[in-house]
């Protein structure tokens, strides 16, 4: 339980047995590497070269996968992937494969089609903008060429104008029309509604100038025409809907070629990419090494009960290697690798997800683990949806076998909490909301004799029972602060700031209990009794180091007002009624609404099932989430505040890469 | 005058619902655009930007849910005809409306934005999605608050 004990590792190895040493350390999975110690560490030069090599085929590699993931059509949906429903291989499987597959020849392939592509794109969107343009120069009756390249005397050219300027645009030109007999201007029909009028304007070569400037000042604005356009509007459109067409079908063409080349090879990239990847993390690690001419040294983290296991594997490789083991010293911090029993293991995701405890301090995952339990339980808190979640549970787990031990612990923890839930749901009274009581009344009796609580006529009860295990929780986590402090020596601190709280409060308590009448009376001056002695020691701890007298009783005010923040933290437990009053209440206003759609003439009942299965389902999903995450901040900020802060470096050892496949060793 | 009563209940049954409802709609608004920003990038982070998205969504629950409350408790739903009020217990009745439908109202809406910095942190840091999902999760605590106020409230009123 909690962090477990490593080693380290010294390991001196004869250099032509490298490879087979990284690969043994890599397959046990459990040796996280350790860099160098010598300033200006240089890679070892056989590793070196081995690691070039690889990020050369892992360069290869990465192209494929980006390029043709896209066109790849996986037959096996995501969710059965992420549940394990991967191919299984072994590692020399894999290098066969490697040496089999002519990964550049496939990277050429692939680029031909991809620059292809790229090509028929550019010249498709070029058409698809030519025929953009052509279709407003529909009103230009002359062969388009005496604009693009024009006659020996005439040129033109086409553009818009906003409407309201063609009056004044026309007179200004009129000045010309005196010593430009051949100019012609034409206008495309518009009315009212046109902003911009496309105008068309063929002139004599020799007022160019001045025509453009006429052009400019009336806000003309021309368009340029690609210089191919040499026929009518209605040829040219004709011309370009055939290159258009045959442009379309070679992309298509292009494009299935593509995802031919994506099914043909996208299992095999993504094997090799797990190969690669994996390569790649063995010889980046053993790199951190240092060499002397003929041997090397590596260094590494190791659980010690996985040390005996390492000894043997590297011992069968060759005979000339030297294992050292020691334990860590005192001024080094070792990373933390939480180690917890079948039953804990699945919440230690919960600690990682705050933060990883420090090699020496307290894994706070087997404390947080039951209340986590219970506060999941009374938040979502309906046998019905408990029986779902359970059911489903069972089922993944039965049909995806090859699940990762991450996503199965993952799993498992709803697994956990749905048995929690259960239990809850039942002392509570609810099952899918109030199902039973709206149709299955038979059952009511049998209910009814094992509820415990009633949220829903009493609520006060569970709301101090909430308050009650909030006090539970804080208190707890009070004890496991001194113990940790006086485990480091520190009893003053201990007895001064966490001891006085626990008096202060659990006599507070029993004094309010007591006097409340639930408890015999003597409890009250027991309570009174805790509560001043915690308050003295609260007191005088708060002053403790301030010379003047004066500030010491300030001091000493100060931190008695910081009960308010233990007010405000056990208050905060009230959102365990609140959470499971809300799924019992949308439950039941579920079974409200389906028991009115049941009364709609013959299809009643089918819109009463279809509204209750759904209805449940979506209240199953958003409660889940409401309870997982209150829960979480319970233990994150009331619970951990009071005596855990992570900051621990996580186990991480080299292992095998498996973000495609499951490769074993 | 006869059905001011029902009239203010029912008064108080629309504001929570509808408060609350507008504030998960900004809230879960703001969030997706943030969400949506980032899988541009990268589409894959999908799920963990929905479960961070829907975060805001369940003050607008919470507002329903007094409604419903109100609704159920008055006897307009199942067709057995309105409870007979005074003015006097309408008022308390909307009275009690009022912590989920402002809290609710208010609190979604900061909390999208909430989650719109934690999905921001996500695409940057996808490991920490355990912290970004306690960010937002902090500023429900007073919309669950709110709730329970509501709720103790509305069960203390006495009806018919």
């Amino acid at each position: 339980m909690g962090v477990a004990r490593l080693k380290k590792a010294e390991l001196y190895y004869h250099k032509s047995v490298h490879e087979q040493i990284a690969a043994a350390l890599q397959e046990t999975g459990a040796c996280q590497i350790i860099s160098s110690s010598e300033e200006n560490h240089s890679r070892p030069a056989d590793v070196e070269a081995l690691i070039s090599g690889i990020d050369e085929k892992l360069s290869d590699v990465r192209y494929l996968t980006r390029t043709l993931t896209p066109h790849y059509v996986d037959p096996v949906p995501a969710l059965d992937r992420m549940l394990g429903e991967r191919p299984e291989v072994t590692m020399s499987e894999l290098e066969e494969l490697a040496s089999n597959t002519d990964l550049n020849g496939l990277c050429d392939k692939t680029r031909a089609v991809e620059h292809e592509t790229a090509e028929v794109r550019l010249k498709l969107s070029e058409a698809r903008q030519n025929l953009l343009i052509l279709s407003s120069l529909g009103f230009f009756p002359y062969p388009l060429e005496v604009i693009t390249e024009g006659t020996k005397t005439l040129t033109g050219l086409v553009g818009t104008l906003k409407a309201a300027n063609v009056s004044t645009f026309r007179a200004a030109l009129g000045d010309f029309s005196k010593y430009a007999q051949d100019s012609e201007l034409i206008i495309a029909p518009y009315d009212e509604k046109t902003q911009d009028v496309y105008a068309a304007l063929i002139y004599s070569r020799s007022i160019e100038a001045e025509i453009r400037e006429v052009c400019a000042k009336n806000g003309l604005s021309t368009i340029d025409m690609p210089l191919s356009f040499k026929g009518t509007v209605d040829e040219e459109r004709e011309k370009i809907s055939g290159v258009l067409s045959a442009l379309e079908a070679k992309d298509a063409e292009l494009a299935a070629k593509m995802s031919e080349l994506a099914k043909e090879n996208i299992p095999t990239v993504q094997k090799l990419s797990d190969y690669y990847n994996s390569l790649s993390s063995r010889y980046n690690g053993t790199s951190k090494s240092d060499e002397t001419e003929c041997t090397m040294l590596t260094k590494f983290w190791v659980p010690s009960d996985r040390a005996d296991e390492i000894r043997a594997k590297v011992e069968a490789i060759s005979p000339e290697i030297e294992l050292t083991l020691n334990d860590p010293d005192p001024d080094e911090e070792p990373p933390s690798l939480l180690k917890n029993g079948n039953l804990v293991r699945p919440f230690n995701i919960l600690t990682e997800l705050y933060s990883s405890p420090t090699y020496r301090g307290i894994d706070p995952t087997p404390l947080l683990a039951p209340f986590f339990w219970i506060f999941f339980g009374m938040c979502l808190g309906d046998a019905g949806y408990a029986l779902v979640v359970f059911g489903l549970i069972l089922y993944v787990f039965k049909k995806y076998r090859k699940m990762s031990p991450g996503v199965k612990d993952f799993i498992k923890l709803f697994l956990f909490c749905s048995v929690s839930t259960f239990i809850y749901g039942v002392i509570s009274g609810s099952f899918f909301g109030n199902f039973i009581d709206s149709f299955v009344p038979v059952l009511i009796p049998l209910k009814n004799s094992m509820m415990l609580v009633d949220p829903m006529t009493n609520p006060m009860q569970v709301l101090g029972i909430s308050l009650l295990l909030g006090v539970v929780h804080l208190m707890f986590g009070l004890l496991i602060a001194a113990y940790d402090k006086i485990r480091h020596g520190e009893i003053i601190d201990a007895v001064g700031s966490n001891i006085s709280w626990f008096l202060f409060i659990v006599g507070l308590c029993l004094f309010g209990v007591g006097t409340g009448g639930m408890l015999p009376p003597h409890f009250v001056q027991i309570g009174s009794a805790m509560a001043i002695i915690g308050a003295v020691i609260i007191f005088i701890y708060a002053g403790k180091g301030e010379p003047n007298y004066f500030k010491k009783i300030i001091n000493g005010f100060l931190a008695l007002y910081g009960s308010t923040s233990y007010l405000g933290d056990i208050l905060s437990y009230s959102r365990l009624l609140a959470l499971g009053f809300g799924s019992a209440v949308i439950g039941m206003v579920i079974n409200l609404l389906g028991g009115l759609a049941a009364n709609i003439p013959y299809v009643g009942w089918v819109v009463a099932i279809i509204v209750i299965i759904g209805g449940h389902i979506f209240s199953i999903a958003i409660n889940i989430l409401g309870s997982f995450v209150h829960p979480l901040r319970l233990q994150y900020v009331e619970f951990f505040g009071k005596f855990y802060s992570g900051g621990g470096e996580p186990f991480t050892p080299m292992t095998l890469s498996q973000e495609f496949v499951n490769v074993k060793a | 005058m006869e059905h001011l009563g029902l009239s203010l209940a029912l008064f108080g049954a629309a504001l929570a619902a509808a408060l609350a409802g507008i504030g998960s709609a900004i809230g879960i608004g703001v969030a997706g655009g943030a969400a949506a920003g980032v899988m541009t990038e990268d589409p894959n982070k999908f799920g963990s930007c929905l479960i961070l998205q829907a975060l805001p969504g369940t003050q607008g629950i919470y507002g329903l849910l007094i409604a419903f409350f109100v609704l159920n408790k008055l006897g307009l739903l199942g067709g057995g005809g309105a409870a007979a009020l005074t003015w006097n217990q309408g008022l308390q009745i909307l009275a009690s409306c009022l912590p989920i439908a402002v809290v609710g109202w208010y609190s979604a809406i900061w909390q999208g934005k909430t989650s719109a910095a934690s999905i921001q942190m996500i695409s940057k840091k996808p490991e920490a999605m355990g912290k970004a999902i306690i960010l937002p999760a902090m500023v429900e605590t007073y919309a669950v608050l709110a709730l329970l106020t509501s709720i103790l409230m509305l069960m203390g009123v006495q009806v018919g």
